[in-house]
């Protein structure tokens, strides 16, 4: 067993945990967005930042991916703590305003305003729907291509991939959400599971501003009225 | 090759090897690494050995084909051993004369290095600056050894560290000859190798462990470890070898980019004959240990440096950085404990065995141990790699080694550590380099990449640039990382085209923050750097920007136009005069001048031409267009009577009156502006002449009076009023001028006090401030100085006294005495040229402290010697007196030109706020006074200063005074001026471009012009003036083009 002190209180986990799942156990609160339990820890959003060690040598880092360590100090709310949380989420605002998910952080950590330019992106690269993928669905259908600017998601050179199944896994896990719904270009599509609903959705430009959770999916009931 | 199969032979073959070298048999070097190739050394080598062979001389000369050797301005580059004799920038015929004078023993004096300093050829490597403070123990084995011969590195003692280690067998020892060495990591954090090595080794053996070399070098402008990888690959080799012994390792790689073909290639018959001769692989020479080393070519993504990255690049998946903890030397390479060292490190490694761990540690400071590598590049003069030990200041690297700036800018700033490095500014040249400072100025020492930054650098684009590096560098797996380097970028980019706001510079420094907390490697935690320490010591430059729209380094585009414009305080189009004469429109181009300027004709002579040091010719590596000595050809041919200035609006009773105090630039310019607004203006002077400064400063042979006078006199009109001889503060006061019913008052009294020495004597009869004896002789022909004259100081005034006095009679000789060196007097290059010519004598580095007297009447000054010291902010070497080196000179006539400043007496007393440096104070923006309806400029503001900017001043003011008297809002938002009209450009033939050189005006001879004031400078020929003008790059284009080009559209589009 390791021991370790979260917000000064001692606790001891077992090896091999992370301080998220550390934090979560003992009931302190880490947000998180590219974190999924069954999923590999990924440390992509950077939301779930918590601040260790002391004095200069205080730093963050990502809750989901540091292991814990023996003797270990974390904050997981301290001032730098939120002012960085802050931060991520106003730029998960500026490029992505239209997800439930990210507007409902913003309300939650009350960020009521985004400074940048505003953009409307389809996809934050969080990298779940990568990991559904290959995890839970063992398929490897799509990955991460390009670095920096260029960095996206598909299949291999952008051709529908032989592995993928359209199991909608993707999409079902999407916080961005709007990504892998390609609706009517199944052959663009990454999965195009929303081609196999029932009814699938496949008018995309009336539901332009609409946002599918996929639980169920609202496109689809609207569609349906 | 026969394999070596114990120490032992090793040791036979390299003391065989160093017997057999005839050390008489001269060698011809020939530094060829990429960048020596792609300066011409392979053609070179051709030559050389072509001369060879023919001229049968293989046999009496040998030759030595190395890596680079560092001085990368000078290639392609020979040095012959043995006498160390180096020949820098050659051409294919300098090589065979090369060849014959080695055969002959001879030594090429023309071709030899000649120091820019004193002008003298040096022979030797190592007695030519750039080598002389160097300390170059890795990269002095790139000029002996030839990358593909084994045989010249085990010559070299190469290996022989590796025999130590194995003869000493015990991992421990070689371990903690590390740790004792001090060495740390030389890719940029600085992690103790020791240490390192020693976790490595306390890792269980179970599955083998490996040890990998990162050369990745990727920081733009860095490529110290390309050269040892070319230069001297089997130091890595060895290094690599040894680290093995110390931890354990099994197994080698080196990560090498793509991009290094070079490199690559030499490694690969480095790595083939190491293990050919049996230092690489199993039973290495026999003692039993096994290493082997593979090569892994890195695809070029930046981000691979990083070592989980590379790990993860070596392992054939995506470079992607990962948590650590784990540490690579817990977990790397599938899994097996690694240990990543840069190469510059393993280099570093045979040379603590060569000569032990303590003597290494002697090297550079306590904490960081050893010599370092910088790429010095830039602005600089010399630039190339240079090997300086730990604890060098900046200004040695840069002033001494790389001999100071390039250009004629100031060197304002070094930027180290590549893009995840930051700008340390000038003043902080002092600073010692090692790990540790470099970090506490918010910096980092990087792998070695050091960027020299001058006037003509902006830092804001600096920023701008590394961020859009890093953006498209970013691995892209942190939200924070891969946006934030995209929202910074934006900023920055915002920023420079000037639409940036000040809360975008706050949420610049914001972000730039988050995005160093919020990330996972070392790449996103250090890419704020640029933009934060660019915040933090040049915040001004954003601030200008965002507030003034202006970029002073005339770089940002949208922010400067044509930068000969932007950078004219009067705004001048000086590209639209220069293209209109290049058509011979000629009273065209005389108005575009006119249009801004109400002095053409002073201003083609004396003005400071900022326009010039900004030409984009000039900056771009050419010279600047002559567009002074193009102002002064049209100036020459239209009168200032034929300009067509708005009309005057007649002044009746009721008009304002607005009383401007001085006639010199400012107060003329003011007053004739002013009085184009139809507001009547009175001109106070207290001397007998107009012109102020223009005439009794300003020598005649640099401004004829009769140009001068055409000048004034067309500014002059019904609505200005002068009164001569009547003085602020003696014949009026501001008070008065209020009483007198007027609106508004100018004050541009100039700066026309000399300083005082302060010194004992300085009362004497024959001691003169500048100022006095120019205006004695300006105004009055009074000729104040005779016999031997003696000028202290070293600007402009300085030597226009000087250049007046021996034109006068009774003077026998005039000499300057200044201060510091020649280099460093801030008088115009040309008029201390035209002095020296006249026969001026110039005495540097001396100080007066004693002025001699006898019966009050000057005999001569006692003057104490100086030698530079440490450098200022600026750059330049301050002088310090040398004890007990006081010597006197006879002198019969002083006179002191030290620096003017207003004399502020005039208005105190009175409510006019004054500086502590007696100057006027005034808001810069609408050069109000405290006093309402009072108003200053020139020189009186700003103490002493150019003509063109007491022009400006004196626009300004009139804006200002009119937007006052309408009872306006003074303040006028800043705007930028871009170039608006289009002329059409010339086709210039592809030869007259790459020939053309600048122009330089024709100067009377030195004969002709002695004992009288005719003009020195002569004007440029018709033919030269529209060779020059064609010269010019016409940055207007760009945007006055477009323009074009969209309303030809429009018009192509009304037709269909």
């Amino acid at each position: 067993m390791i021991t370790l002190k979260i917000n000064g209180l001692d606790v001891q986990v077992e090896e091999g945990t992370t301080l998220l799942e550390a934090a979560k156990f003992f009931g302190f609160p880490i947000p998180t967005l590219c974190h999924k339990d069954g999923l590999s820890p990924y440390g992509a959003c950077r939301l779930c930042v918590v601040e260790i060690g002391e004095g200069p040598q205080a730093k963050l880092v990502s809750s989901c991916t540091y292991p814990a360590e023996e003797g270990l100090k974390v904050r997981t709310a301290s001032e730098r703590v939120v002012k960085a949380r802050k931060m991520v989420i106003e730029l998960l605002l500026a490029s992505c305003p239209q997800s439930k998910i990210i507007q409902d952080l913003a309300s939650a950590h009350n960020v009521h305003q985004q400074r940048f330019k505003q953009e409307y992106e389809d996809c934050i690269l969080c990298g779940l729907c990568v990991r559904m993928c290959q995890e839970q669905m063992m398929a490897k259908a799509i990955g991460f291509r390009g670095r920096g600017e260029r960095r996206s998601i598909g299949t291999p050179f952008d051709i529908k991939s032989d592995e993928c199944r359209l199991c909608g896994g993707c999409m079902y896990i999407c916080p961005a959400c709007q990504l892998r719904c390609t609706y009517n270009e199944p052959e663009k599509a990454i999965c195009g599971a929303c081609a196999n609903l029932s009814p699938p959705c496949l008018d995309k430009e009336e539901f332009k501003d609409m946002m599918c959770y996929m639980e169920p999916c609202v496109a689809c009931e609207i569609k349906d009225e | 090759m026969p394999t070596l199969k114990s120490i032992e032979d090793l040791k036979k073959l390299r003391s065989r090897l160093s017997t057999d070298r005839e050390f008489a048999i001269p060698t011809i070097v020939i530094n060829a690494g990429t960048c020596g190739q792609a300066s011409g050394a392979n053609g070179l080598i051709r030559v050389a050995k072509y001369e060879l062979l023919e001229k049968g001389l293989t046999e009496k000369i040998n030759l030595r084909i190395t890596g680079c050797h560092g001085f990368c301005e000078k290639e392609p580059s020979v040095l012959v051993e043995p006498n160390e004799t180096f020949y820098p920038k050659l051409g294919l015929e300098d090589m065979a004369r090369i060849v014959s004078a080695v055969a002959e023993g001879e030594i090429i004096e023309e071709l030899l290095f000649v120091d820019p300093q004193s002008g003298e050829s040096l022979e030797k490597q190592s007695d030519i600056p750039f080598f002389k403070k160097q300390e170059r123990t890795l990269l002095g084995l790139n000029g002996k050894v030839d990358p593909i011969h084994i045989y010249d590195y085990i010559e070299n003692e190469g290996y022989l560290a590796l025999a130590k280690a194995l003869e000493e067998g015990k991992p421990e020892w070689v371990v903690n000859e590390v740790k004792t060495s001090g060495l740390r990591g030389r890719g940029g954090a600085g992690f103790p190798t020791g240490l390192k090595w020693e976790m490595l080794a306390g890792q269980p053996n179970g599955n083998g462990k490996f040890l990998v070399c990162n050369a990745d070098e990727g920081d733009p402008g860095a490529y110290m470890d390309r050269s040892l990888l070319e230069g001297n690959p089997h130091s890595i080799i060895e290094g690599m070898l040894i680290g093995a012994i110390g931890t354990g390792a099994t197994e080698g790689v080196v990560y090498v980019r793509n991009e290094y073909p070079l490199a690559i290639k030499h490694l690969v018959i480095a790595l083939r004959q190491a293990r050919e001769l049996g230092l690489l692989g199993e039973d290495i020479l026999g003692t039993g240990f096994s290493f082997d080393i593979r090569l892994v070519r890195g695809a070029g993504a930046f981000v691979c440096g990083e070592e989980t990255a590379l790990i993860k690049s070596i392992e054939g998946k995506v470079g992607e950085p990962r948590q650590r903890p784990p540490y690579p030397v817990q977990k790397g390479i599938d899994g097996k404990p690694t240990a990543i060292n840069n190469v510059e490190t393993w280099a570093n490694i045979p040379v603590i065995f060569r000569c032990g761990s303590k003597e290494f540690a002697k090297i550079g400071t306590e904490k960081s141990t050893g010599t370092k590598i910088f790429s010095l590049v830039g602005k600089v003069k010399n630039t190339g790699l240079v090997e300086v030990p730990m604890g060098i200041t900046i200004n040695e690297i840069v002033y001494d080694i790389g001999g100071g700036p390039s250009g004629k800018g100031k060197i304002k700033a070094v930027q180290t550590g590549g893009p995840s490095g930051g700008c340390i500014p000038a003043s902080m040249f002092d600073l010692t380099i090692d790990f540790d400072s470099l970090a506490e100025v918010g910096s980092i020492m990087g792998s070695g990449g050091m960027i020299v930054m001058d006037e003509n650098t902006c830092m804001v684009d600096v920023a701008k640039y590394f961020m859009n590096f890093l953006k498209d560098e970013s691995c892209g797996k942190c939200f924070t990382c891969r946006k934030g380097t995209q929202r910074m970028y934006e900023i920055l980019d915002d920023i420079t085209r000037g639409e940036g706001t000040l809360a975008d510079l706050d949420l610049l420094q914001e972000l730039a923050l988050a995005v160093k907390d919020t990330t996972m490697c070392g790449l996103g935690q250090t890419a704020s750097n640029p933009v934060l320490s660019t915040i933090r010591y040049f915040r001004h430059e954003y601030e200008q920007h965002i507030v003034d729209k202006r970029c002073d380094a005339a770089v940002c585009k949208e922010l400067t136009g044509a930068p000969c414009q932007t950078t004219c305080p009067l705004g001048t189009e000086a590209w639209r005069y220069i293209a209109l004469l290049e058509q011979g429109k000629y009273e065209d181009s005389y108005q575009v001048i006119r249009e801004t300027n109400p002095f053409p004709s002073v201003c083609a002579r004396v003005c400071h031409h900022p326009c010039e040091d900004k030409c984009r010719a000039g900056t771009t590596g050419k010279e600047a267009v002559a567009i002074r000595s193009l102002k002064r050809f049209i100036t020459e041919r239209v009168s200032p009577e034929t300009s067509k200035t708005q009309p005057v609006v007649l002044a009746d009773k009721d008009t304002q009156k607005v009383a401007v105090v001085g006639s010199g630039p400012a107060g003329l310019t003011a007053a004739h502006y002013i009085s184009l607004a139809g507001y009547k203006v009175t001109i106070y002077e207290a001397e007998d002449k107009v012109g102020g400064m223009l005439v009794s400063g300003i020598p005649a042979y640099r401004l004829p009076r009769d140009v001068l006078q055409k000048e004034i006199n067309s500014l002059l009109n019904q609505n200005i009023t002068l009164k001569l001889n009547t003085a602020l503060g003696r014949d009026i006061t501001i008070d008065s001028l209020f009483d007198n019913k007027y609106a508004a008052v100018f004050l541009a009294m100039g700066a026309a006090r000399s300083l005082r020495l302060n010194i004992e004597g300085e009362e004497s009869d024959g001691v003169y401030p500048s100022m006095e004896y120019l205006g004695a002789f300006n105004l009055r022909e009074e000729n104040l100085a005779k016999g031997r004259v003696g000028i202290i100081g070293g600007g402009n005034s300085a030597v226009d006294a000087a250049r007046v006095a021996i034109r006068q009679d009774n003077v026998e000789s005039v000499t300057i005495f200044y201060r510091r060196s020649r280099q460093e007097m801030p008088a115009y290059e040309e008029e201390i040229e035209g002095a020296l010519e006249e026969g001026v004598e110039i005495e540097t580095l001396v100080s007066p402290v004693e002025v001699k007297q006898k019966e009050g009447r000057l005999t001569g000054v006692k003057f104490i010697k100086n030698e530079l010291g440490e450098r200022d902010a600026s750059g330049r070497r301050k002088p310090v007196p040398v004890p007990g080196t006081e010597f006197i000179e006879p002198i019969d006539t002083l006179i002191v030109a030290i620096g003017e400043q207003p004399e502020v007496e005039s208005v105190s007393g009175t409510e006019i706020e004054t500086t502590k440096w007696d100057t006027i104070k005034v808001d810069t923006e609408t050069l109000a006074t405290n006093k309402q309806g009072v108003f200053a400029g020139g020189d009186v503001v700003s103490g002493p200063n150019t003509v063109v900017e007491a022009i400006a001043d004196g626009k300004k003011a009139a804006l200002v005074i009119d937007r006052y008297l309408r009872g306006v809002e003074l303040r006028e938002l800043p705007r930028v001026i871009l170039p608006q009209i289009f002329v059409e450009p010339v086709e210039v033939p592809e030869e007259e471009l790459i020939e053309a050189v600048r122009a330089e005006l024709p100067t009377v001879p030195v004969a002709e012009r002695r004992k009288n004031f005719v003009e020195v400078n002569m004007s440029l020929s018709e033919e030269d003036a529209a060779r020059e003008a064609r010269r010019c790059l016409r940055c207007d284009l760009e945007f006055t083009q477009q323009e074009e080009s969209e309303e030809q559209i429009s018009s192509e589009e009304k037709l269909a």
